[in-house]
Order: structure tokens, then C-alpha cells, then sequence
């Protein structure tokens, strides 16, 4: 391998790791909040995708100006998976992920029978083409979305950092019983963590399918990269995510760039399960902070 | 024993004799349980030596150390929930490291015999997860002698019983000390232990603050006030 | 159980039993029972494990295993008896590696665990070209041949497969039955419930672990092989999909988490209410039923579930 293609890899891995820092905040946010494992997330962006691929090419507007309006698409959803979550018996991990999993299915299933099974992408001029960066060729799409991402990240920061609806889904996300006792709302601070979250991930749909082409089992994998990069950075640790999010991207470039981009969906799957045989004592205590 | 920044057990360096009934008590908070948790093989403590028998024992998983004679009860009852009364016993007489029975037949026997010894022969067939309190402390009981130990780690018998309760348990340590078993038991209550024990140790924080025979330990100022501000008193 | 649920037990057992000459050995009431019976054989193999107390999201691994493990062999000329055995045996060894390499994990992260398994096999035999034919799969798997000593009615077309998928289920269930009679199950039940308190009365919960997901695989790995000689096909994105994987879980907890007839019940009802009540209707929702059941049994059935959502471990609590 050329040390250019390593490069190339590299910066292009890290620019799609932008992205799946996103992805991977709207699933663990969910997390700390109600401490149930959201299996059916990487559908939900898919779905996000659907529409905004529904829209673009009935409109024929810019995608970038589809994203709010998918984030927007799926704020019902929100509500309908919080009342499902309101209702999990304990073990909530595993309840949850045994209810999503049929949630999983039942998404696929809906996509199936509206989209077909042919394979879709928001095929924009304006995200398609390069940009020439000091020898090192970037793809203008996947730089637009990892700046999008790191927009939005960034926003998200600084709404959890800055103002008191921020503090109070943290507290709640830390500890529920303590944050109702300081008298925090932790009620609102659950709804607004789903509506949020379904809003990002909404949003990174249609991010998606300008990168990559959407079919509808394509969920799983996205799901899966949720899940590794939360067991790596932990629940609610914005920079710690993101961190991790581009180290994923490039570790995933780097094996697409060796061995083809076939084994991506295997390669990631195998992070997954080295990932939890590696954490595997206290595993409870990995999931909060 | 330090678990990440906090110590729990420090310098704790205790001997139980064969056949001997030791106490050890303490207010809450002060390390028995981990204490039990690191005999019984379920942690693994960050220093020290545990010898058992004149064996080294340190780090030997929980069912090596139930083969070897060591027998364990939990402060709050744990049996196997969902299976039949006469299957939790059953579990320890079928699996034990030794004396084992070939035919089902006599390890059915056997475990009818058990429970019939802690006054639940009745309660065979019924659920675990169906009985009161004091039943499941006997079967707690029953199970931890299934495997026939020779050494005992008694967590709080005693504890949340009836005055009656309590005095059954008293007559069931003598009738242990009978059988020739070593037992190393934590009451919260300095009365239970009074008359049966041989020695008592006490912990508070973590370190052994008195050891010695039940008329020493019950004067000792220390042990006073590391039960200060205790409900009970020791 | 009473004496009217053994007298309906007996007669969808006799009926089972003389399916074939009942319905003329039509070749697609045939299949379709054949395929509900493997789906009981894979749901009580699955129900097996969670007796043990191992959840698994990733059984579509071993049914695969055996599905592609029986077609190799088939096709490199081995006898298709041998190969569904073969395959039998493949499918308990990679269940065999998991539980071992999982044997610290519980409840959700074992349940990842294992769904992440399932998809690296599916990745595996999508893309290894050489070996498992790549994303098309492989072709003219040749179907049971017939028994010279059978008459020809029962063992030709359908009928022999057919027979041989009650057979599978039959044994499983045996095998099940003798596990909750035995030292087997008294150990399950214990690890299950308290693996703690089981180690400290002498069982070491390792082997026992190991060998569940191992007799699990088997049955799911034999019923994989059988079904891929019935379709004559096998492609990895459908036999290693989740739908294989999501199937047992729905039919054992719907059916009774740790009963013994409940699953293959569940297997048999659900899937032939789905794909004769439903697939000729609204075909493009004849997974619907099951998704819908999952959702069902874990919100408003509890009880139904109590099986699945045992205490967490001690390190949590």
C-alpha cells in the first residue's frame, strides 16, 4: 500500500468517522437516559434515509435542506418508542433489546413492501465530485457530511453544556432517582432526549444516502457501529465519541483499503464481539460513565 | 482488599481452628462480607494469602473451594428461585467433590433427609421463590450443608428473626459444633454468638479492632465504640 | 399436563404422523409442515440454551453452519445423510466456540454477543468467494435420496424430507425431556438461577454453559442442513439473516420459555398462520406476525417472559 493511499485512507476514514460519531450519539444518548439498547436505531436511519431519498427525488431540492425535514419526519416515532420503553420490564437491556429487535424487523418489513429492495441513493451533483487537497483527494460529499456532523455535534455540546435543559438530561442520564429528587423534570428531560436523538438520527439518514446506497436490511450494520463505538467511549462523553468515531472511520478505511470494501459489515461485527469479550466484568458499570 | 480507591480489608490476618466456632462481628460497613466474598473464592483480594487445610487457596474458583469442604451461606437468602425446594438441595449433593452418590434414588434420600433436618421436609416440592423468610434462610442453611462441608462461613443466621428464630439458630450452631464442623460465622448481634462461640473477632473499617474469647472481646472499649451510634449495641 | 391436553397432544401427533398419505403427498403442504417442523426442531434447540440461562440473538450462526456445512458436503459427493450430520456437527462446534469465548458475558451482552457472531458468519460466507460460492450461494444441493427398504411412497418427492424433519423434532424434544429429568437440567436450572451460588455447591458452570450451546447448535445446525436439502439452495444473506436468528426467540418465549412442547406449538401455529393465512394475502408482510408477537410477549405477557429475564449478575445489582 502507498504511503498516498494510506493517507488517502486515513483522512477520508476520519471524515466518515465525523459521521458515525452522530450516529453513534443519537443511540447512546437513549442509553443513558433509560438504560435500554435501542437494536432497531440503525433502521430508524434508514428510514430517515428512505424519506429524505422520497423527498429529494420528488422535489429535486438540495439534500442538505431535506435533513430537517427527516429529523422532523421522525419525531413521532420518538414519542411512539418512548411510550414502548415507559413499558420494559427489568432487565431493561435485555427487554429492550429484545423489543427492538422485533421493532427491527418490523421496520424492515414496512421498508420493504414501500421501497422494494432495490438499492437507493441521493445521487446529488453537489456531493458528487472532489476537491484537491495538497495531492491528497477528498470526496466533496463525505467532507459536506462530516462537517454537517460536526455541526451538529457541536451544537449538541453546547445544548448539553450550556443550558439547563442540557444539565437536566445529563443529570438524568448519570442518575434518574437522584436528578427527581434534585427536582429536575426527568420526565421532560426523557422526552426531550428522544425527540432529540430521533431528530439526529433522522438527520443522519439522509446524510447516509448520499454516502452510501440504501437497501432496507442495511440498518444492522449502523446499529452495530452505534454499539462499538459506545462500549469504547462510554455513555455520554461527547469527546470521548468522537474520538472514537474517527478512530472506527479510519480503522474501517484502512481495512477497506487492504482487503476491499466487501468485508466492511464483517469487519465491523468482529469489532462488536472483541469489543464485548474484552469488557466483559462489570459490564454495567461500562455503560454509565 | 482495595476495591479501585477504596480499601476495604486491611491487614487482616485471622486463623480459625478445626472444629473451632469463631464470631465475627462488626457494625455494617465494616468489611465481613467481602471478607467472606474473598474465603468463599467469589473475589479475588488484592493482597494476601488465604490457606486452607495447610493448602494455599488464594484464587481458587468457588467450586473448587466447595470440593475441597468449604460450604457458604448468603445474608440475604439467594436460592435457585424457579426450581423445586428438594432441586436446591439437590444441586449441592449431586455436584459436590465428594461422597457421591451413583443412583438418584440415594440422593433424593439424602436431600429429603437434609430438609427434614431444617424443618422444611414439607416444602419440598414447592417453588423457592415461594417461601417466607425464615423458610428460605433454612434452606440457605440446607444448601450450604448439601455439600457436605467441613468448614462454614454462616453469613447473619440470625438476622431478621423472630426472638424464636433466634433461639433456633443458637440451637442449631451447637448442634453444628456437634457434628465436628468448623464454623466461621457473622452475626450483627454479640448475644447469638456469647455462649457457643470459642473466640470472636470484631472489624470496623476494615481492621480487626479486638480478637479474643467472648468475655475479653465483650468488655473491650474499642468494640464499644466502633458499635456507637448502632441501634443494636454489640 | 391433563388428560385433554394429552388426548389433543396425541392427535396432532397422529396427524403429523399421517400428513403425507393424508394430503396425497401434495409437495407444498408437504414443505410447508416440513419447514414448520424444522423451525420447532431450531425453536426448541434455542429454548435448550435458554434453559441454561443464555439468551441468544444469533441462532441464524448455527442453522447456517449446518446449512452450509451439509450443502459442501453434499456437493463434494458425500451422501446427504452424512452431509446433514456433518453439518449437525459443524453447527455444535461453532456454538461450542462462542459460548466458550462468551462464557463471561450475560443477559444483553451475551445477546450481542451472539447476534454479532450470527453476522460475522453471514459476512464470512457472503464473501469468501471460493469456498461458500459468494453472495449467490450455491446451487444443486440434490435432495434426499430414497430408502430401498421404505416403500417408495413414504421416502420419495416430499415425504422423505418430510419424515425426517419429524424425526428431528421428535429428538430434540427427547433430548429436552431427558435434560429436565437429569443431572443435565438440575445443573442448567442452577447456573441459570444463580450461577454463583451454583459454583459454591460445586458446579463449575464452564462445561455446563459449553455444552448447552452445543447441543443447541446441533439441533439447529441438523434442521439447517435438512432445510437446504429441501430447498436445494442455500444463499448467505437468508439462511444467516436475522429472520433465523429472530424466529426461535419469538416462537420459545410465545410458545413457553422453558417448557417442553411450547416452543414447537408456537413453531407450528405461528408459521403455518402466517404462511397460509397471510403470505397469500399481504405477502410482502408475512414476517409481520412475528415482529408483532415479539412486541406483544415482551410488553403485556411478562409472565410468559419470566423466563427470559432472570435476575442480573451479582457484580450489578
Amino acid at each position: 500500500m502507498s504511503l498516498n493511499t494510506l493517507a488517502q485512507a486515513l483522512v477520508s476514514g476520519a471524515l466518515l468517522g465525523c459521521f458515525y460519531t452522530l450516529m453513534a450519539l443519537a443511540f447512546s444518548m437513549i442509553l443513558g437516559v433509560t438504560r435500554a439498547l435501542n437494536l432497531a436505531h440503525g433502521d430508524l436511519i434508514i428510514l430517515g434515509g428512505y424519506l429524505g431519498y422520497w423527498l429529494w427525488s420528488g422535489s429535486g431540492l438540495h439534500p442538505l435542506f431535506l435533513v430537517p425535514v427527516a429529523a422532523a419526519a421522525l419525531l413521532p416515532l420518538a414519542l411512539v418508542w418512548q411510550w414502548l420503553f415507559d413499558r420494559l420490564p427489568e432487565p431493561r437491556e435485555l427487554s429492550s433489546l429484545v423489543l427492538t429487535f422485533g421493532l427491527s424487523l418490523l421496520l424492515q418489513n414496512i421498508m420493504l413492501a414501500l421501497w422494494r429492495g432495490e438499492y437507493r441513493l441521493i445521487a446529488s451533483e453537489s456531493l458528487t465530485g472532489s476537491l484537491t487537497l495538497g495531492g491528497l483527494r477528498l470526496n466533496q460529499g463525505r467532507l459536506i457530511v462530516a462537517v454537517a456532523a460536526l455541526l451538529v455535534v457541536g451544537g449538541l455540546f453546547l445544548g448539553l453544556t450550556r443550558t439547563r435543559w442540557g444539565r437536566a438530561v445529563r443529570a438524568t442520564s448519570l442518575d434518574r432517582d437522584a436528578a427527581a429528587l434534585l427536582g429536575i423534570n426527568v420526565d421532560a428531560a426523557t422526552r426531550t432526549t428522544f425527540l432529540l436523538a430521533f431528530c439526529l438520527s433522522g438527520a443522519a439518514g439522509v446524510l447516509f444516502a448520499t454516502l452510501h446506497y440504501l437497501y432496507p436490511a442495511g440498518g444492522i450494520e449502523l446499529t452495530l457501529l452505534a454499539i462499538v463505538l459506545t462500549i469504547w467511549a462510554g455513555v455520554g462523553r461527547l469527546r470521548s465519541v468522537l474520538v472514537a468515531g474517527i478512530l472506527l472511520g479510519v480503522v474501517e478505511a484502512l481495512t477497506v483499503a487492504w482487503g476491499g470494501p466487501r468485508w466492511r459489515e464483517t469487519v465491523v461485527a468482529l469489532m462488536l464481539l472483541v469489543s464485548l469479550l474484552a469488557r466483559s466484568g462489570g459490564l454495567a458499570r461500562g455503560w454509565s460513565h | 482488599m482495595a476495591f479501585g480507591g477504596l480499601l476495604a480489608l486491611r491487614g487482616v490476618d485471622i486463623a480459625v481452628e478445626e472444629h473451632q466456632v469463631v464470631g465475627l462481628l462488626g457494625p455494617n460497613g465494616a468489611g465481613k462480607t467481602t471478607l467472606f466474598n474473598i474465603l468463599s473464592g467469589l473475589l479475588r483480594p488484592t493482597a494476601g494469602e488465604v490457606w486452607f487445610g495447610g493448602r494455599r487457596v488464594t484464587n481458587l474458583a468457588p467450586w473448587r473451594l466447595s470440593g475441597l469442604g468449604v460450604g457458604r451461606t448468603f445474608q440475604i437468602a439467594r436460592p435457585f428461585a424457579r426450581s423445586t425446594v428438594l432441586d436446591n438441595v439437590l444441586v449441592g449433593i449431586t455436584f459436590r467433590g465428594r461422597h457421591r452418590y451413583g443412583r438418584a434414588l440415594d440422593r433424593r434420600h439424602e436431600a429429603e433427609r437434609l430438609l427434614a433436618t431444617v424443618g422444611l421436609a414439607d416444602k419440598a416440592p414447592a417453588r423457592a421463590n415461594e417461601l417466607s423468610l425464615g423458610e428460605r434462610k433454612r434452606l440457605e442453611l440446607a444448601m450450604a450443608l448439601s455439600t457436605r462441608p467441613t468448614f462454614l462461613l454462616l453469613d447473619e443466621l440470625a438476622s431478621g428473626l423472630s426472638p424464636k428464630g433466634r433461639e433456633e439458630v443458637v440451637r442449631f450452631y451447637g448442634r453444628l459444633k456437634e457434628r465436628g464442623l468448623t464454623i466461621f460465622a457473622i452475626e450483627h448481634s454479640f448475644r447469638i454468638l456469647a455462649h457457643v462461640a470459642d473466640r470472636l473477632v470484631v472489624l470496623d473499617q476494615g481492621t480487626i479492632v479486638a480478637e479474643g474469647r467472648p468475655e475479653q472481646v465483650l468488655g473491650s472499649p474499642r468494640v464499644v465504640q466502633a458499635y456507637l451510634g448502632e441501634d443494636d449495641g454489640p | 399436563m391433563g388428560r385433554p391436553g394429552r388426548i389433543g397432544l396425541g392427535l396432532v401427533a397422529a396427524a403429523l404422523v399421517v400428513l403425507p398419505p393424508l394430503t396425497g403427498f401434495h409437495p407444498y403442504y408437504l414443505y410447508l409442515v416440513s419447514t414448520a417442523l424444522l423451525f420447532g426442531t431450531v425453536a426448541t434447540s434455542w429454548n435448550l440454551l435458554a434453559y441454561a440461562g443464555q439468551i441468544s440473538f444469533g441462532h441464524a450462526a448455527f442453522f447456517g453452519l449446518g446449512g452450509y456445512g451439509a450443502a459442501l458436503a453434499s456437493l463434494a459427493g458425500l451422501s446427504p445423510w452424512l452431509a446433514i450430520a456433518l453439518g449437525g456437527g459443524i453447527g455444535a462446534l461453532g456454538a461450542a466456540g462462542i459460548g466458550l469465548a462468551s462464557a463471561r458475558l450475560r443477559g444483553a451482552y451475551l445477546a450481542l454477543a451472539t447476534l454479532a457472531y450470527a453476522e460475522i458468519w453471514r459476512g464470512v460466507a457472503h464473501n469468501w468467494t471460493t469456498v461458500s460460492g459468494g453472495g449467490e450461494g450455491l446451487i444443486g444441493i440434490p435432495p434426499l435420496p430414497t430408502l430401498g427398504w421404505l416403500p417408495l411412497d413414504f421416502t420419495r418427492g416430499r415425504a422423505g424430507s418430510y419424515y425426517l424433519s419429524l424425526a428431528f423434532l421428535v429428538v430434540v424434544v427427547a433430548v429436552f425431556w431427558g435434560m429436565l429429568h437429569s443431572r443435565l437440567g438440575l445443573a442448567f436450572a442452577a447456573v441459570r438461577e444463580e450461577e454463583e451460588r451454583a459454583s459454591l455447591l460445586g458446579v463449575h458452570p464452564l462445561p455446563w454453559k459449553i455444552l448447552a450451546f452445543a447441543l443447541s447448535g446441533f439441533f439447529s445446525a441438523l434442521a439447517g442442513g435438512l432445510y437446504v436439502h429441501m430447498v436445494g439452495v442455500v444463499e448467505p444473506d437468508l439462511i444467516f439473516s436475522r429472520y433465523f436468528s429472530i424466529l426461535p426467540l419469538v416462537m420459545a418465549t410465545f410458545g413457553g420459555l422453558h417448557t417442553l412442547l411450547g416452543p414447537a406449538m408456537a413453531a407450528l401455529g405461528l408459521y403455518l398462520v402466517s404462511e397460509l393465512l397471510l403470505h397469500p394475502y399481504v405477502p410482502a408482510f408475512h414476517q409481520l406476525p412475528y415482529a408483532l408477537a415479539l412486541i406483544v410477549v415482551v410488553l403485556y405477557l411478562p409472565g410468559g417472559l419470566s423466563g427470559l429475564f432472570t435476575r442480573k449478575p451479582r457484580g450489578a445489582a
